[in-house]
C-alpha cells in the first residue's frame, strides 16, 4: 500500500543563490532597548545545503545567541541597548538547491483516507511528529466551510497529492493575489470568503482545507527567484520573502505545493523554516522601549550565482 | 415567624441594632460593619437594613436561633466532617464541638464577625476583576476550622506527595524528551492541542531534580468517603499565604480552643519552600536574590503576594521592575540594578514574556524566557507549566504512575472521561446531565458547567459544542462533596466544603503544608465549583500525633530570613512611595484650608463687613489655588460663586471625579499605597483602609451640609494624623521612609509657599489682613504657638518669621527644608566629602536662601500694592523645590515608556 519510490532524483547540478533580506525601521523617537528574535537564517534540509549564512545588525547588536527551535528552525535573539532611531537587520545567506523532478507523477501515492488512517493509528516516532501538524493551530482553524471547499479535490481514493495539487490548482485560480486586502491577523475564514489574499493567506486557506480532512501540512516561509520581464533587468531588492505549504505523506515525507504561483516548488524556492503556521516562523519579533511611530521597509534580494 | 437582632458593634463603641431578615445578614458590606458611620450619615445600603425599613423575610425552619449542635440539620444522604450517621461528634470533631458548645452560637457568631474585623483591618481581599465600584472584596473567613484527624492525613499527605512527585515528573517530560506521548501513556492531542504547552518553553530546565516548585491540589470527598482530587493547581498556586492569614486571625479569636488542639503548625512549610528556593538558583549566585513577581494590584490575589512577599522577604516586584541585560536579569532597584536569581512568579506563563509568549502582554519582562533557557535565572513554576492543569491528564494518571514510579495512585482523581477519545466522548454525551463539564484549557470565558442544573435546550447546546471541538473537554464525575459545620447568624449549618492542599518542592524532596484553605459554599445546599468565587473560606486544622504547643501568630512564626534582598528598593516602589507621602500631604493641606474656609464661613458670618467679605474671598480663592480645582473661585465673570460658595466646596471637598478635590487625592493616596502593600505595616495599613472606607460611603450631607462637611473634614485630618504620625514613629528608617518623607516635606514646603504667595503676595488692607493671619494660623496649627510666642495682636511680620522663618515650627517653611537636607544627604547618589549631589546643591540654595532673608524687605509694598520681594522669593523657592523633585524622579524612579511589539 505505501509507494517506495524515490520522490526526488537530485539533479547532477545544484543550483546555487545569495539571499540578502533586509528589514529596517525608522523610529519618529528614540528607541532604548530591544529585544529581538529573528527566525531569517535558513535551515538545512533535505533538498537544500547551507553554504554560509550571517546577520549584519546596526545599530551593533549585543548577546546574540542562534539555537533551534520547536520545529528545528534557526533562532537568533539579540537585544540592543544602543539608543537609536534606525534600526537594519540584514541576512545574507548563500545556499545551494536541489529541485524537485519534474516528471513526478503524482497519482502514485497513497489514499488520503489511507494516509489519515495511519497518521491517527502508527505510533513511530516520524508518523508522531507529523502529527501536530493535524492540529488546529494559531492563525489557523478547521472549519465546515474550508472542508466544504476543500470538498472537490478530496474526492474518494484520491491519492494525496493529487488531492493537494488538485486544491493547490483551485486556490490559485479562485483567489485573487491583494496585498491590500488583508493584514498578518486576518482569519482564513475571511480569506475564504472574499477570495483575496497574499501567499501567507493562500498557504493557511490549503493548510487549514488540508487539516480539516484529518491530514498534516505546514507551513513553510522562504523566498523564490523571481525573472524580470523578458528584455528587462532584475532589479536588485524587487524580490520579497514567500510562503507556501507542505504536505506529509506516509514513508515519503513532506512534498511542497505553492498555490500562489500554481506550482510543485522545484529550484527556485529556497526553504528558511517551516511550523504549523505564519506565527510559528514569524522572521522577526521585538519588543521595543520608546520609538513611538516607525515605518518599516523590507527588501529582498534572490540572486542566482550558478550554474 | 422567627427573627432575631443583628448587633453591630463599630469601632466607635456605637451598637446598631439591626431588626433585620435573617440570611441578609451577610449582604451587609464589611466596611460597613468595622467603619465608623459618621454621625447623621445613613448609607444608603445601609438603609435596608434600617429597623424601619426592613422588610421581614420569614424563617421557616428550627435552625434559626438554636444553638448547634442540636439544630444542625444535616442534608439527605450527605456525609458531614463532623458527624457520623448516627448523629455522634467523630473523635478529631469532638473538643472542638465541646467548645463551641460551651461557647454556644450566639458568642461563635460575635467570634466570626471579630475574626472578620481582624482580616478586614489587614487588608485581607481578593480582588474581584471588573467590578467597578470597589475592587476589593473582603475576605470571607468561617471561624470554625474544617478538622482532618491525624490517621487521615498521614493518608493524604502520602498521596499528595506522590502527586508531586508524579506531576514533576510529567513536566519534566513534557518539555524534555515527551516519551509519555511517544510511549501513548497520554494522547498526542491533548498535549500538543493544549493552550498550556508553550513550544518556546521545550527543552527549557530547572537545574536539580525539581522542575515543579509549587503544586496544588483541590479535594473534596468522594463517594468512597475518602478525600479525592478534584483539580490541581501548577501555574502559580495561590492560597497558602491566605491559608496562613486564616490561621493567625482564627488562633486569636478563638485562642483557648486552639491552644488546646494537637494543631499542627504551618510555619515549616514556608521555610522548606525557602530552601527548594535557594536550592534552584544558578550556580552563580552565592546569595540568591529571591523576588515575587505579581502582576499588580488589580490581581484578584494581590493581598496575597503582598503579604507572602512581606513574609518570605522578598522583594515584591511588577514586570517593570525587572530587566534583562547580557542574560540576566535584574531589579531596578534604587541603587541601580540588581541580579535576580530567583523568580517566583504569580504572573501565568504566557504573560511572563512578551518577545517569546504574548507579544501584547505588559505584565512581563521582554527575554525573560531566554535568561531562564540558558540557566541564568530560575523561574517557579517555570514558565509552562500551566500544562499540568489539563484535566484531561487525570484519566492517564494511573498508568503514568506505574510507568514512572511503578505504583498505584494513592489518592483517586475524580472519574473524568476526556472528549478526544471516541468512546469517552459517547460517554460523556450520553451522561451530560449528571457530570461536570470543564474545558482542558482555562481562558477568558471559560467556566466549569454543571450538567444538572442545565436546561434541556443548554443541553442540546452544550452536547454540540463538545461535538464540534471534543478534544477541548472533559466530563467529571460530579462529586456530591462533604458538609461542614459553618458559623450563621442562625447559628452552625452543615455547608459543603473543598480543601486546597499545598505542596512545595524543598531540599530533600517535596514539604506538603499539615493544613490547607478549606472553602465552604456561600449557602446551605450551594454546590462548590471553583474553591474562591463568592466562598467562604475556611482555616483547616491537620491534628498531631503529639502534643505541639507553640502558639502560632504572624509575629512568633518569623519571618525568614531572605539572602540577598538588602537595599533592593524596586525604584517603582520608591516612585509610589514618594507620591504616597505627597498625596496625604496634599490632602491634609488642602483639607486644613478648606475646614478653615468652611469655618469662616460658617461661624460668625459677618456678612455686612468688608473686610470679613475680603478676607473671605482671598480664602475661597486660595482653595481654588491650592488645589488646582480651577476655573472655581478664580473665575471673574463668576461674583456669584463668591457670593454663595456653599456648593463649590462641597464639590472641592467630595467629587471623587474632580482631580485635585480631597475625595480624589484620598483616593490616590489609597490607591498609590495599595500599590506597595508589602511595605506597610498592618496598623499603617489599617489607616490607608479607613481612608478607603470613608471614599466608599456615598457622602450624602443632609440639611446642614457645612456643619456636616466640616465634621467630615475633622474625621479625615485624624486619619490622616494617624497615618503620618505611625510613619513617623513605626516606619524604619530605611529607603521606603526615606522617599515616603521627602515626598511630604516637598509637597508641604510647596503648599506653604502657595497659600502665601495666593493670600499674603497681595497687600490686603489691615483688618482683612489681621482675619487672614488668623485663619491661615488656624490652617497650619500654629494658632496657641503664636500666642504664646508673640502677642495676642497678629501681625504680618510675626507671622511671616513663624511660618516661613522657624527652624523649630514642624510646619514652617524652613524646618521642611531642613528636613530635607538632611534627607537628601542620605539618598544612595548623595556626594562624599565636598562633591555635593544636584539635589544637595539644590537644598543648601533653598536654606540659604531663608537663612538671608531680611524681613522688613520681604514686606516692602510696592505702589500697585504687591509685596514684590516676598512673591519673588517664595516664587524661586518654589522654583527650587520643583526642581528638587524633577531631579529626584530623574535620577530614581523608572522612566521607561512602557514596552511595544515591533
Amino acid at each position: 500500500m505505501i509507494c517506495n519510490y524515490p520522490i526526488k532524483i537530485l539533479k547532477a547540478n545544484p543550483v546555487r543563490y545569495r539571499v540578502t533580506h533586509t528589514t529596517s525601521y525608522e523610529y519618529t523617537g528614540k528607541v532604548g532597548r530591544t529585544y529581538n528574535e529573528a527566525r531569517l537564517l535558513p535551515r538545512e534540509c533535505q533538498h537544500q545545503n547551507l553554504i554560509s549564512a550571517h546577520l549584519d545588525i546596526t545599530p551593533k547588536e549585543t548577546d546574540l545567541r542562534v539555537r533551534e527551535d520547536f520545529f528545528g528552525n534557526k533562532i537568533a535573539y539579540f537585544a540592543i541597548t544602543e539608543p537609536h532611531s534606525t534600526f537594519t537587520i540584514t541576512a545574507i545567506s548563500e545556499v545551494e538547491v536541489h529541485g524537485n523532478l519534474p516528471q513526478l507523477d503524482l497519482s502514485r501515492s497513497v489514499a488520503w483516507e489511507e494516509v489519515k488512517n495511519i497518521l491517527e493509528n502508527d505510533k513511530r516516532a516520524e508518523v508522531l511528529d507529523a502529527r501536530q501538524y493535524t492540529l488546529d493551530s494559531p492563525y489557523i482553524k478547521t472549519s465546515p466551510e474550508l472542508a466544504a471547499y476543500a470538498q472537490p479535490s478530496f474526492l474518494p481514493g484520491r491519492p494525496l497529492f493529487e488531492a493537494a495539487n488538485d486544491l493547490m490548482q483551485r486556490i490559485f485560480h479562485d483567489f485573487t493575489f491583494d496585498p491590500e486586502f488583508t493584514t498578518l491577523s486576518t482569519p482564513v475564514q475571511t480569506v475564504l470568503e472574499h477570495k483575496r489574499g497574499v501567499c501567507q493567506d493562500f498557504a493557511h486557506i490549503a493548510i487549514a482545507c488540508i487539516r480539516s480532512y484529518g491530514l498534516a501540512a505546514r507551513y513553510v516561509s522562504g523566498y523564490i527567484e523571481t525573472l524580470p520581464p523578458p528584455g528587462q533587468e532584475k532589479l536588485v531588492g524587487s524580490d520579497a520573502s514567500h510562503a507556501w505549504f507542505s504536505v506529509y505523506l506516509p514513508d515519503v515525507g513532506w512534498m511542497d505545493f505553492d498555490p500562489t504561483n500554481n506550482q510543485i516548488p522545484g529550484d527556485q524556492h529556497i526553504i528558511v523554516a517551516w511550523g504549523r503556521g505564519y506565527g510559528d516562523v514569524t522572521p522577526l519579533k521585538g519588543v521595543v522601549f520608546g520609538g513611538q511611530e516607525h515605518e518599516l521597509k523590507v527588501s529582498v534580494d534572490v540572486a542566482r550565482l550558478g550554474p | 415567624m422567627l427573627h432575631r437582632d443583628l448587633i453591630v458593634t463599630t469601632k466607635t463603641g456605637l451598637v446598631l441594632r439591626y431588626n433585620n431578615g435573617a440570611n441578609k445578614v451577610r449582604a451587609i458590606p464589611l466596611r460597613y460593619l468595622s467603619s465608623r458611620p459618621l454621625p447623621g450619615f445613613v448609607p444608603s445600603e445601609f438603609a435596608q437594613f434600617h429597623p424601619t425599613k426592613v422588610k421581614l423575610r420569614t424563617m421557616n425552619t428550627q435552625t434559626t436561633q438554636t444553638s448547634a449542635p442540636g439544630s444542625y440539620l444535616l442534608g439527605e444522604g450527605d456525609y458531614d466532617e463532623m458527624l457520623d450517621s448516627q448523629g455522634q461528634a467523630r473523635p478529631h470533631w469532638s473538643v472542638l464541638m465541646q467548645e463551641m458548645e460551651k461557647l454556644g452560637s450566639a458568642e461563635v457568631e460575635l467570634r466570626r464577625n471579630e475574626a472578620l474585623k481582624l482580616l478586614h483591618e489587614n487588608g485581607v481581599t481578593y480582588n474581584v476583576y471588573g467590578d467597578k465600584g470597589s475592587s476589593n472584596r473582603p475576605w470571607q473567613l468561617d471561624p470554625i476550622p474544617m478538622m482532618i484527624s491525624g490517621e487521615e492525613w498521614s493518608d493524604i499527605e502520602a498521596g499528595l506527595l506522590q502527586r508531586a512527585e508524579l506531576m514533576n515528573m510529567i513536566l519534566a517530560d513534557l518539555y524534555g524528551p515527551r516519551e509519555l506521548t511517544k510511549k501513548n501513556l497520554l494522547p498526542h492531542e491533548l498535549i500538543y492541542n493544549h493552550g498550556g504547552f508553550l513550544r518556546a518553553c521545550d527543552q527549557v530546565k530547572l537545574s536539580g531534580h525539581h522542575q515543579l516548585l509549587l503544586y496544588a491540589a483541590d479535594l473534596a470527598r468522594g463517594p468512597d468517603q475518602k478525600m479525592w482530587v478534584v483539580s490541581n493547581r501548577t501555574q502559580a498556586p495561590s492560597g497558602a499565604g491566605y491559608a496562613l492569614e486564616n490561621r493567625v486571625a482564627v488562633s486569636r479569636v478563638m485562642p483557648n480552643i486552639f491552644r488546646h488542639s494537637k494543631t499542627r503548625r504551618l510555619a515549616n512549610f514556608f521555610k522548606s519552600m525557602h530552601a527548594g528556593l535557594i536550592e534552584i538558583a544558578p550556580p552563580h549566585a552565592e546569595s540568591p536574590r529571591i523576588v515575587l513577581l505579581t502582576p499588580g494590584p488589580f490581581n484578584e490575589t494581590y493581598f496575597e503576594h503582598a503579604y507572602l512577599a512581606a513574609f518570605l522577604g522578598y522583594p515584591l516586584v511588577q514586570g517593570d521592575d525587572l530587566t534583562v541585560r547580557d542574560g540576566y536579569v535584574w531589579l531596578k532597584s534604587l541603587t541601580g540594578l540588581k541580579r535576580v536569581d530567583v523568580i517566583i512568579r504569580r504572573v501565568d506563563d504566557t504573560y511572563c514574556d512578551p518577545l517569546e509568549l504574548l507579544a501584547d502582554s505588559r505584565l512581563g519582562v521582554a527575554g525573560l524566557l531566554e535568561v531562564a533557557r540558558r540557566g541564568n535565572v530560575a523561574i517557579a513554576n517555570p514558565l509552562g507549566s500551566g500544562v499540568l492543569e489539563n484535566p484531561g491528564i487525570q484519566p492517564f494518571l494511573p498508568a503514568i504512575a506505574k510507568h514512572f514510579l511503578g505504583e498505584t495512585l494513592k489518592l483517586q482523581s475524580a472519574a473524568t472521561w476526556w472528549c478526544g477519545q471516541p468512546k469517552e466522548r459517547d460517554h460523556v454525551l450520553a451522561n451530560l446531565d449528571k457530570l461536570v463539564i470543564k474545558p482542558i484549557y482555562r481562558a477568558h470565558g471559560t467556566t466549569s458547567i454543571l450538567g444538572h442544573l442545565l436546561s434541556r435546550e443548554q443541553l442540546a447546546e452544550l452536547r454540540e459544542r463538545i461535538r464540534a471541538n471534543p478534544a477541548f473537554y472533559v466530563g467529571q464525575e460530579h462529586v456530591s462533596f462533604s458538609t461542614a459545620p459553618c458559623v450563621t447568624p442562625q447559628g452552625f449549618e452543615p455547608r459543603k466544603v473543598m480543601l486546597r492542599c499545598f505542596a512545595a518542592a524543598g531540599r530533600n524532596g517535596y514539604e506538603i503544608m499539615p493544613g490547607g484553605l478549606s472553602s465552604s459554599a456561600p449557602e446551605k445546599g450551594d454546590m462548590l465549583i471553583s474553591g474562591r468565587e463568592g466562598s467562604i473560606s475556611k482555616d483547616t486544622w491537620v491534628m498531631a500525633a503529639g502534643p505541639e504547643i507553640k502558639y502560632e501568630t504572624a509575629r512568633n512564626i518569623g519571618a525568614i530570613e531572605g539572602g540577598g534582598n538588602e537595599h533592593a528598593l524596586p525604584s517603582r516602589a520608591a516612585d509610589n512611595i514618594y507620591w504616597v507621602g505627597r498625596y496625604a500631604e496634599r490632602a491634609e493641606g488642602s483639607i486644613r484650608l478648606l475646614r478653615a474656609t468652611v469655618k469662616k464661613l460658617y461661624t460668625n458670618p459677618n456678612n455686612d463687613d468688608p473686610d470679613y467679605q475680603e478676607s473671605l474671598h482671598a480664602l475661597l480663592r486660595g482653595v481654588t489655588n491650592l488645589t488646582g480645582t480651577r476655573p472655581g473661585f478664580l473665575d471673574d465673570d463668576d461674583a456669584a460663586l463668591l457670593q454663595s460658595p456653599e456648593s463649590e466646596l462641597i464639590s472641592v471637598a467630595l467629587d471623587e471625579q474632580r482631580s485635585g478635590s480631597i475625595a480624589n487625592l484620598l483616593r490616590n493616596v489609597v490607591r498609590t499605597g495599595y500599590s506597595v502593600r508589602d511595605l506597610w505595616s498592618s496598623d499603617i495599613w489599617r489607616v490607608m483602609d479607613d481612608m478607603d472606607d470613608h471614599l466608599a460611603q456615598p457622602q450624602q450631607l443632609g440639611t446642614n451640609p457645612l456643619w456636616q462637611l466640616q465634621e467630615l473634614l475633622d474625621q479625615q485630618i485624624t486619619t490622616l494624623s494617624a497615618f503620618s504620625g505611625l510613619s513617623m514613629e513605626n516606619m524604619t528608617r530605611g529607603e521606603a521612609w526615606l522617599f515616603l518623607d521627602i515626598g511630604r516635606r516637598l509637597e508641604r514646603a510647596m503648599l506653604t509657599i502657595s497659600l502665601l504667595r495666593s493670600i499674603m503676595s497681595v497687600y490686603h488692607r489691615d483688618g482683612v489682613e489681621t482675619q487672614l493671619i488668623e485663619s491661615l494660623l488656624d490652617i497650619s496649627d500654629n494658632t496657641i504657638c503664636y500666642r504664646q510666642h508673640y502677642r495676642s495682636y497678629f501681625e504680618i511680620s510675626a507671622f511671616l518669621e513663624l511660618l516661613l522663618l522657624d527652624y523649630n515650627n514642624p510646619r514652617s517653611l524652613a524646618f521642611q527644608i531642613d528636613r530635607l537636607t538632611e534627607h537628601v544627604a542620605k539618598l544612595p547618589n548623595a556626594g562624599k566629602g565636598q562633591r555635593l549631589s544636584a539635589e544637595q546643591r539644590l537644598m543648601l540654595e533653598a536654606s540659604s536662601k531663608l537663612d538671608l532673608v531680611d524681613l522688613t524687605d520681604l514686606l516692602v509694598i510696592s505702589k500697585d500694592g504687591i509685596r514684590e520681594n516676598l512673591d519673588q522669593h517664595l516664587s524661586r523657592l518654589n522654583y527650587l523645590l520643583n526642581a528638587l523633585s524633577e531631579a529626584i524622579t530623574a535620577k530614581f524612579f523608572r522612566h521607561d515608556s512602557g514596552p511595544k511589539p515591533l
